[in-house]
C-alpha cells in the first residue's frame, strides 16, 4: 500500500522507510514535521500515514495534533501514531473513530506484528499498544468491573482491546476460535456490553467501558 | 540713668557713657594722690568694658529691642558711678574739680545705680521688650526708686542726721527699690512660665550665668572667713561672675542659644554644686562626730571624714544628678524613661523592634525623622528603611551615624536639627540601640531568607527544565537511535535464511535492544514522568492505574499548573501513595487534588495502620523548595493523612 511516514529523526525515518519498502509497501513521502505531513497527505492521498507523536515545531505532541486535524480534513485516512512512551490523551479519542493505531516506537522491531497492525488499521480496524491497553485495563481506583473476569477472559479481553480478531486471539492463546467466542460472550455479559459483531466496535466498546 | 525705655536708646548711649566715665576716671587718677593705682584702674576698666563691648555686639547683631543696651549698661553704669565718686572725692582734696561739692553730694548715694544695668537686663531679657504693657510701670518704679534712694542717702549722709523725717524716707525709698528689683526678677519668672521653648532655653542660659553669682559670692565669703583671704582675692570671682559670666550668658542666649544643650549644662552644674555641698556636709558631720567620740585625734577624724565623703560622693552624685535632671531637664528625663520602657517592651516581646523609628519620632517630636540601616553586603552609603525598602538619606539633613566598632550599621536622619535636638537624638539613639540592632539583624535575616527562597526556586525550575530536557534527550535521542539500529538489523536479517545461526543471533540482539529501550523508558520516567505532558490528571491516573488496592482519585481534568508545581505534586502523590502501599496495609487510598486559586491542594489519605514517622523527608524538601508546605498526620491505627499545598503560577504549562 501507499504510505506517508512522518518522523523528525532521519535515522528512524530511513529505517522505517527501508523496512516498509522491503515489506513491499510504497512509501510515497517521508517527512520531518507536522506541516510537511499535512501537505504530503493532501498531495499523495496515501492508504496509511505513520506518524511520530513528538515532532517539530513544538516538539511536544505535534504529531498527535496533526493526526486530529487530518482526521477532520481527510476522514477515513488510516493512521498509526508512534510514540516513545505511553500516553492516553490522544490515543483513546482517536482510536474511538476506527482506522487508527497507537504503538510504542520499539514495536517496529517486532516486524511481523508491526506490519500486521498496519494492515489491520489500513483496513479500518484498530491497533493499540499492549502497554496502553495494560494501563487502561488495570484497575484504576474505581470499583473494578474487570474483577468479575477470569484470568483467561482477562487475557482474551486484552488482545481484543489491542485490535485482534477472534482468530488472532485464538492463535495467540493457542485456543480454538470457538472457545474465544465463548469467552467473548461471557466477557460482554459480565461487562454488560452488547456485541454487535463489528470487530473494531468490540475494541471501542471495551475501551469505552474501561476508560469511562 | 532710668532705663530710658521711652526714648529707645541703643547701645551707643551706654557705650558713650562708659567712655566718658572711663575718661574721667583716667583723668582723676592722673591727679597726684587720688584714686587707685593705675594698674588697678586698668583692670577695673577692662572688666567693666566687657559687658559694654558684649552689649554693643548684641546691639549690632540684634538691632531690635534693648537687650544690647541693657547689657552695656551693666558695665557703663558702674563706670559712670565710679567716675562720679572720684569726681566728688576731689571735693575733699586741696584742689577740687569744678562742681565737686555738688557731685560729692550725689556720689554719696550713687552706688545704687550700679544695679541699673541688671534691673534693665531682667526686664527686657531675652526679647528686648518688656514682658507686657503693665511692666512699664515697674520699669519707671525702678528708675524712680533709684532716684529716691540716691537722694535720701545723699541727703542723710550729707547732713549726718537720722532725724524723724529722714529715717522713714530712707526706709521707704529702700523698700520701694527692693520691691521694684524684686518685680524685675519676677519678670523673668513670668517670661519663663509664658515662654516658648526658645525663650525658656534663653532664660536657662541666664540662670546658668546668674547662678554663678551667688555661688562665687558664697565661695568668696567662705574664703574670707576661714582662710583670711583678702577682699581682692575673695570677691574677684564674684565680680567676674557679675561682669563676665552673666554678660557672656546673655550674649550666648540672645545670639546662639543653641550653642550647647543648656539644660544639660545647667543640670550638671547644679548637680555638681549640690553634690559638693552635700559631700562637704558629710565631711563636716563625720569629722565633728569623730572628733567628739575619739577625742583629740584630729588626723584620724579628718581621714575618716574624707573616706566617708569619698564613699558617699558617687552615690550622692548619681542621685542628685537624677533628681536635678528630672527637675531641670524634664524633657530628657521623660525621653529616657519612654525609650527605656520601649526597650523593655521589646525585650518582653510586647513591642515590635521595628517600631523603633516611630518611637524615636515620637519622643524627639520629629515626625520627619528617618532611621535607616545598612545591610552587611550592601555597598557603602546604601541604606534601607525598616520595612526593607532601599532608601537614601535626604540631602542637607543632619545625620547621626550608628556604628558597631568601625562599621557603620545605620544612620538616624533628623527632620529638624539644633544642638539640643542633635544631642537628644544622639542620646535616644544610644538608648534605643538594642531595638535598632535587633531590627537591623531581622532585616538582614529577612533579606537573606528571601534570597535563599528565590535562589531555591530558581534552582528548582532550572532542575525541572534540565529533567525535561534529559527526558527528551533519552526519548528522542538514545531511544530513537537504538530503534533505528534495530531496524537496520531487521533489514539485514531479511537477507538471511530463517533458522540459521546468524538469523537467530540477530533475533537475540534485537531483543536485547528492545529490552534496552524499555529500560531507557523506565529511566526517563524516573527523571520526569512523560505522562505529565498529558497533564497532572493523566499522569496521576497512570500512576495509580495498576494499583492492587482501591484508589479514589479525584483530580480536576482541567487543572493546569506550571512544570515545577506539576512535577512536585506528582512526586508527592507518588511517594505518599507508595508509602501507603508499602507500609500502611491500607484497603483504600484516597487522593484528592484541588486548584485553590493559585495554590494546588493535595490530600493523600489511607485507612491503614498509621503511625508513619519521618517519612516523606525528600518530598518535604521538594515541596519546601517549590514554596509549599506539607503536613502529615498519622496516629497509630488511624490511617495516614498527607496534606500538601503548592503555590503555582498558572502559566499554561503542563
Amino acid at each position: 500500500m501507499r504510505i506517508v511516514v512522518a518522523d523528525d529523526s532521519v535515522l528512524f525515518r530511513e529505517g522505517i522507510v527501508r523496512l516498509l519498502t522491503e515489506a513491499g509497501h510504497d512509501v510515497v513521502a517521508a517527512v520531518g514535521d507536522a506541516d510537511a505531513l499535512e501537505a504530503a497527505v493532501a498531495v499523495h492521498r496515501p492508504d496509511l500515514a505513520v506518524i511520530d507523536v513528538r515532532m517539530p515545531p513544538a516538539m511536544t505532541d505535534d504529531g498527535a495534533r496533526a493526526a486530529l486535524r487530518l482526521r477532520a480534513a481527510t476522514p477515513g485516512l488510516p493512521m498509526v501514531l508512534l510514540s516513545q512512551h505511553v500516553e492516553t490523551r490522544h490515543s483513546v479519542s482517536l482510536v474511538a473513530s476506527g482506522g487508527f493505531g497507537y504503538l510504542l516506537k520499539d514495536r517496529v522491531l517486532r516486524v511481523d506484528d508491526f506490519l500486521d497492525a498496519l494492515n489491520r488499521v489500513a483496513s479500518g480496524g484498530s491497533a493499540l499498544d499492549p502497554e496502553v491497553v495494560g494501563a487502561l485495563l488495570a484497575p484504576a481506583g474505581r470499583p473494578d468491573p474487570l474483577a468479575a473476569l477470569t484470568e483467561r477472559e482477562h487475557d482474551v479481553l486484552a488482545l481484543v482491546a489491542e485490535g485482534h480478531t477472534n482468530a488472532g486471539v485464538a492463535a495467540r492463546l493457542c485456543l480454538a476460535e470457538r472457545t474465544v467466542e465463548t469467552h467473548m460472550r461471557s466477557i460482554f455479559q459480565k461487562l454488560r456490553i452488547t456485541d454487535d459483531g463489528d470487530r473494531h466496535r468490540r475494541v471501542l466498546a471495551v475501551l469505552a467501558y474501561v476508560t469511562r | 540713668m532710668g532705663i530710658g525705655l521711652a526714648s529707645r536708646p541703643r547701645a551707643a548711649v551706654p557705650a558713650g557713657v562708659f567712655a566718658v566715665g572711663a575718661g574721667l576716671q583716667v583723668a582723676l587718677t592722673a591727679r597726684p594722690g587720688q584714686g587707685d593705682p593705675a594698674p588697678v584702674l586698668a583692670v577695673t576698666l577692662a572688666v567693666l568694658a566687657i559687658p559694654v563691648v558684649l552689649g554693643c555686639l548684641v546691639g549690632t547683631r540684634v538691632p531690635d529691642g534693648q537687650v544690647g543696651a541693657a547689657l552695656a549698661w551693666v558695665g557703663a553704669a558702674p563706670a559712670a558711678v565710679f567716675a562720679v565718686e572720684m569726681w566728688g572725692e576731689t571735693d575733699l582734696t586741696s584742689s577740687p574739680w569744678p562742681g565737686a561739692h555738688a557731685v560729692y553730694l550725689v556720689k554719696l548715694g550713687a552706688w545704687v545705680w550700679n544695679l541699673a544695668g541688671f534691673a534693665a537686663l531682667c526686664l527686657v531679657f531675652p526679647s528686648g521688650l518688656l514682658p507686657g504693657p503693665r511692666w512699664r510701670a515697674v520699669a519707671w518704679t525702678v528708675a524712680a526708686a533709684g532716684v529716691a534712694v540716691n537722694a535720701t542717702v545723699s541727703w542723710t549722709a550729707a547732713n549726718l542726721r537720722d532725724g524723724p523725717a529722714e529715717t522713714p524716707a530712707v526706709l521707704t525709698a529702700f523698700g520701694v527699690l527692693l520691691a521694684a528689683l524684686g518685680a524685675s526678677v519676677l519678670s523673668l519668672v513670668v517670661r519663663y512660665r509664658r515662654g516658648t521653648r526658645t525663650t525658656r532655653t534663653q532664660l536657662r542660659w541666664l540662670i546658668l550665668g546668674a547662678g554663678s553669682v551667688p555661688v562665687l559670692l558664697a565661695c568668696g565669703w567662705a574664703a574670707q572667713t576661714w582662710w583670711d583671704a583678702g577682699d581682692t582675692v575673695a570677691y574677684t570671682g564674684f565680680l567676674l561672675a557679675m561682669l563676665v559670666a552673666v554678660p557672656a550668658a546673655v550674649v550666648v542666649a540672645v545670639l546662639r542659644h543653641d550653642l550647647f544643650d543648656v539644660d544639660r549644662l545647667l543640670g550638671s552644674s547644679l548637680a555638681w554644686l549640690l553634690t559638693s555641698l552635700a559631700s562637704a556636709a558629710v565631711f563636716a558631720c563625720v569629722g565633728y562626730a569623730a572628733g567628739s567620740l575619739l577625742g583629740a585625734d584630729a588626723r584620724l577624724g579628718v581621714s575618716g571624714a574624707a573616706f566617708v565623703a569619698a564613699l558617699a560622693l558617687p552615690v550622692l552624685h548619681r542621685h542628685v544628678n537624677d533628681r536635678v535632671g528630672r527637675l531641670v531637664d524634664r524633657e530628657r528625663f521623660v525621653l529616657d524613661a519612654r525609650v527605656r520602657d520601649f526597650v523593655r517592651d521589646v525585650r518582653d516581646g510586647t513591642a515590635q523592634p521595628e517600631t523603633v523609628e516611630a518611637v524615636l519620632r515620637d519622643v524627639l517630636g520629629d515626625p520627619e525623622l528617618r532611621l535607616l540601616v545598612r545591610l552587611p553586603d550592601g555597598p557603602p552609603g546604601e541604606y534601607v528603611g525598616l520595612s526593607g525598602e532601599a532608601a537614601v538619606p535626604a540631602e542637607g539633613r543632619t545625620r547621626i551615624p550608628l556604628r558597631t566598632g568601625e562599621i557603620e550599621v545605620g544612620v538616624v536622619v533628623l527632620g529638624a536639627a539644633s544642638a539640643r535636638r542633635l544631642r537628644r537624638a544622639r542620646h535616644a539613639a544610644v538608648q534605643a540601640r538594642l531595638p535598632i540592632e535587633v531590627t537591623r539583624l531581622r532585616l538582614e535575616l529577612r533579606a537573606a531568607l528571601d534570597e535563599v527562597r528565590t535562589s531555591r526556586a530558581r534552582l528548582l525550575s532550572a532542575s525541572a527544565r534540565e529533567r525535561r530536557q534529559l527526558e527528551r534527550d533519552l526519548h528522542d535521542g538514545a531511544q530513537q537511535q537504538i530503534v533505528a539500529a534495530g531496524m537496520r538489523l531487521r533489514s539485514v536479517q531479511r537477507g538471511l535464511r530463517p533458522g540459521t545461526a546468524e538469523h537467530r543471533d540477530l533475533d537475540a540482539v534485537v531483543e536485547t535492544l528492545e529490552a534496552t529501550v524499555v529500560e531507557l523508558r523506565r529511566l526517563a520516567h524516573g527523571v520526569r514522568p512523560a505522562r505529565l505532558d498529558d497533564g497532572l490528571a493523566a499522569a496521576l491516573g497512570a500512576l495509580v492505574a495498576a494499583s492492587p488496592v482501591e484508589v479514589r482519585l479525584s483530580v480536576p481534568g482541567d487543572v493546569r499548573v506550571d512544570e515545577v508545581a506539576a512535577t512536585t505534586a506528582y512526586y508527592v502523590v507518588a511517594e505518599a501513595y507508595a508509602n501507603a502501599l508499602k507500609h500502611a496495609d491500607a484497603a483504600t487510598v484516597t487522593i484528592r487534588v484541588d486548584d485553590d486559586g493559585g495554590v494546588l491542594r493535595i490530600m493523600v489519605a489511607d485507612d491503614g495502620v498509621g503511625g508513619a514517622r519521618g517519612a516523606l523527608g525528600s518530598v518535604r524538601d521538594r515541596v519546601a523548595s517549590a514554596g509549599g508546605g506539607l503536613a502529615v498526620s498519622s496516629p497509630p491505627g488511624g490511617g495516614t493523612l498527607v496534606e500538601v499545598s503548592i503555590p503555582h503560577a498558572d502559566r499554561g504549562g503542563r
